[in-house]
């Protein structure tokens, strides 16, 4: 199975642990960076033109820049347009995830019910972006 | 003596022949030549039938001399022919004649020409005789004769006609009959034909009396008529049936009193007259009421009495009549002053009046009052600026409402992540404790987690229903074509869980194949009434049928179960956000199922409402609108 060169962005601090755990243990990701919001992440780009990741998993409500944020910085900026962004968040409202994919998201993937459940999560997305070949 | 004779004989302008007694012609006097035409050698031994119109009337010729043989003489009058073969009107006497020892020797006869007196008499007679067909034609007059005592004596097409007798009817009786009993009491006939005995004639118009009993009004013309020598020796009577011309008077009169009443009374409309000079000669309600006067104390004023000072200074008054008068008439707005001195913003319109010939007579002046005019403007003016004032406060409340809805939809942001999140964190947390916890601690402790998990599971569950309930108002509804039982398996499969630990009993009845709607809120709608159908039971088995039938433009859902029930005085309630008729520990849930159902039918144009007794079983029914995509399942 293919791995992953994964970004997460994610402001709370409890929950980037859990997730590393569960990205980590399952092996099908390589975490390239874990980044606190938007600003970050365009930072970390803006620095790493020459190692962009495969993948970017971002939570939608973050101080600073949100996850809005971080679908229209990216799809606006040649260089990094390509890089899919997945947002990640506990909402499952539909307008919410109809307005992240009318703005350019990859997927939508709400978050386990709780932080201990990340691996069936881990698994689930690593289907999803193989079956709908969202990394080219 | 014999000279003087035969001087006499051929002076006479009378032709005298004379005839044997054979009767032919012995000799002719020159007068016969010259009416006759024959000289004295044509007639001499030719028969006296020379001049009758052929040989035929010989037989005619002799009776006649048979006759004057034996009377002595015969006077006949008759066509009598010339030589040339006309004719001429003749008066022939003939006598016989006897000489000296009394034998018959012949006949003398006598000719005279009254053509000319016969031809007056003709044409008399043919005048006689057209006058009296005239007489008897006319239809339109009755015209009768009496004799001197008033008996009628002749009948004509228009008394018979206007009257109602036939001639054979009415001649002979008095003409008393075609008065009025009032009249014959008064002696008016006799009284009528004394009149025209002493003046010649009477003449009147007045009621008259048909032969059915129904009065006429009727122009009458007694004449008395005298003969040559001055003898009264009867009367005519020429009678007009005036019934149409009444009417149409009577119809005039009345047209005039109703129009005069109309006018009278009219009360929006001040209508008075003025004469030439400008004084108030007449007045009606309108006018009092306007003005405030009362017809008696204002008529024979001038009327520039409703006009401010300023105005009759100014000659404002008379200068209108005199553009009235050259300009047919005078309009205008202006204040008018009442009784009271108050004033009356007015339309007037000032119309000279002119007779029947043509002379002035005075003015119509039409008043009204539009202070109410004025004031209903000033009202619709103002209801224009409240209305416009309420746009614009209407306008600003949008504003305020989409800024609202703007707070709103930050509102459900805040509550999806902000809220959800910590909840979720509580419950991560707690999920680690209790992992870590394990079997040997405190099983006390391990309850109050368990507790805690609970509770932050039901706050988890209660925000994603409010955020259910609040996205429904929002976006477009799907509408999309799906069969019924589709839909009621979906919902069905979607409880699954609860439908196998409970054991229900479900029934499904759909009548209707296919219908219209947002899909994924008709599953809920379904998913959320079996769902409380299933709850709300006093541990019987539930036994829940679920109807779909097409009622008009709409389809019918009815979900029926056999649980507990409701109140009546909670059916009302149960549609409301967080309602809850029953504990928590009872039957769980968060009170916004039915909320949702609501909102979900409501935006489908449809009804929803609950039919239920305590402890009878509950059924809701909704409705939803089709279009026309509701087809029965047997089409």
């Amino acid at each position: 199975m293919k791995q992953y060169k994964i970004i997460i962005v994610e402001n709370d601090e409890d929950e980037q642990m859990f997730m590393k755990e569960g990205f980590d243990s399952s092996g099908l990701f390589f975490i390239v960076a874990q980044l606190k919001n938007g600003d970050g992440l365009i930072e970390w780009l803006g620095n790493h033109n020459d190692e962009l990741p495969d993948i970017i998993l971002s939570d939608l409500n973050m101080p600073g820049k949100n996850g809005y944020d971080i679908i229209t910085e990216i799809k606006n900026n040649p260089t990094w347009s390509n890089v899919p962004v997945i947002i990640t968040s506990t909402s499952s409202t539909r307008t919410i995830i109809d307005k992240c994919l009318s703005m350019g998201a990859a997927d939508y993937v709400v978050k386990p019910d709780t932080f201990v459940e990340y691996v069936p999560y881990v698994k689930n997305l690593h289907r999803l972006i193989e079956e709908k070949q969202l990394v080219k | 003596m014999t000279t003087n004779c035969n001087l006499l004989l051929q002076g006479i302008t009378d032709g005298i022949v004379m005839l044997d007694v054979d009767g032919y012609i012995s000799y002719s006097n020159p007068a016969v030549s010259a009416i006759t035409g024959y000289s004295s050698d044509d007639l001499l031994n030719k028969h006296l039938t020379i001049f009758y119109s052929s040989s035929d009337e010989s037989i005619k010729a002799e009776y006649e001399l048979g006759i004057s043989l034996k009377k002595g003489k015969f006077l006949s009058e008759g066509w009598r022919y010339r030589k040339d073969k006309s004719r001429f009107w003749c008066e022939m006497l003939l006598s016989p004649l006897y000489d000296e020892q009394k034998r018959h020797i012949g006949f003398s006869c006598i000719l005279r020409d009254v053509t000319e007196k016969k031809k007056d008499e003709i044409e008399l007679r043919q005048n006689e005789q057209r006058y009296r067909l005239m007489v008897q034609g006319v239809r339109d007059y009755a015209i009768f004769m009496l004799d001197t005592t008033g008996h009628i004596i002749s009948w004509n097409e228009g008394a018979k006609r206007i009257k109602g007798w036939s001639a054979n009817e009415i001649i002979g009786k008095h003409f008393s009959n075609f008065y009025t009993a009032e009249d014959l009491e008064d002696k008016k006939p006799e009284r009528e034909l004394r009149i025209a005995v002493s003046t010649g004639k009477y003449e009147e118009e007045g009621w008259r009396v048909k032969k059915d009993g129904s009065v006429f009004w009727a122009n009458v013309v007694i004449t008395a008529l005298f003969n040559e020598q001055n003898k009264h020796i009867g009367f005519s009577k020429v009678t007009r049936d005036l019934s149409e011309k009444k009417e149409s008077e009577e119809k005039l009169r009345q047209s005039e009193e109703r129009y005069r009443s109309l006018v009278e009374q009219v009360t929006d409309y001040g209508i008075f007259m003025l004469d030439e000079k400008g004084k108030i000669i007449s007045w009606n309600e309108g006018a009092k009421r306007i003005a405030g006067y009362e017809a008696n104390e204002i008529i024979g004023k001038y009327f520039s009495i409703f006009y401010p000072d300023e105005d009759v200074l100014n000659g404002k008054p008379s200068y209108e009549l005199k553009v009235a008068k050259a300009e047919g008439k005078y309009e205008e707005e202006g204040w008018r002053v009442k009784k009271d001195r108050t004033l009356f913003w007015s339309s007037v319109v000032i119309t000279a009046v002119y007779n029947n010939d043509g002379i002035h007579i005075g003015f119509s002046k039409v008043t009204r009052d539009l202070t109410e005019r004025k004031e209903s403007e000033k009202a619709l003016r103002e209801s224009y600026q409240r209305y416009r004032e309420l746009t614009e406060e209407l306008r600003h409340t949008n504003a305020e409402l989409s800024y609202a809805n703007q707070e709103l939809e930050q509102f459900t942001s805040i509550v999806s992540h902000d809220l959800q999140e910590p909840i979720r964190s509580i419950k991560s947390f707690l999920t680690l404790i209790d992992m870590k916890l394990g079997e040997r601690e405190n099983a006390t402790l391990k309850t109050y987690i368990e507790k805690a998990i609970n509770s932050a599971n039901r706050m988890k569950q209660l925000i994603q229903n409010l955020l259910h309930y609040s996205q429904l108002s929002k976006g477009e509804l799907m509408q999309q074509q799906m069969n019924v039982n589709d839909l009621i398996n979906e919902a069905l499969q979607n409880l699954k869980g609860s439908i196998e630990n409970t054991k229900a009993q479900i029934l499904v009845e759909a009548d209707v194949q296919e219908i219209e709607g947002d899909r994924v809120q008709l599953v809920q709608l379904i998913q959320n009434l079996v769902s409380n159908a299933l709850k709300f039971t006093d541990g019987d088995t539930p036994k829940i049928t679920i109807q779909c039938k097409k009622e008009r433009d709409e389809v019918k859902f009815s979900v029926t179960d056999n649980g507990i029930g409701i109140a009546e005085s909670d059916l009302k309630k149960v549609f409301e956000i967080f309602k809850r008729l029953n504990t928590e520990k009872e039957y769980p849930g968060t009170g916004i199922g039915l909320s949702i159902c609501k909102k979900i039918v409501d935006r489908h144009q449809g009804q929803i409402w609950p039919e239920s007794k305590l402890g009878k079983g509950t059924t809701f029914h909704f409705t939803l609108k089709q279009e026309n995509t509701a087809r029965p399942l047997t089409q």
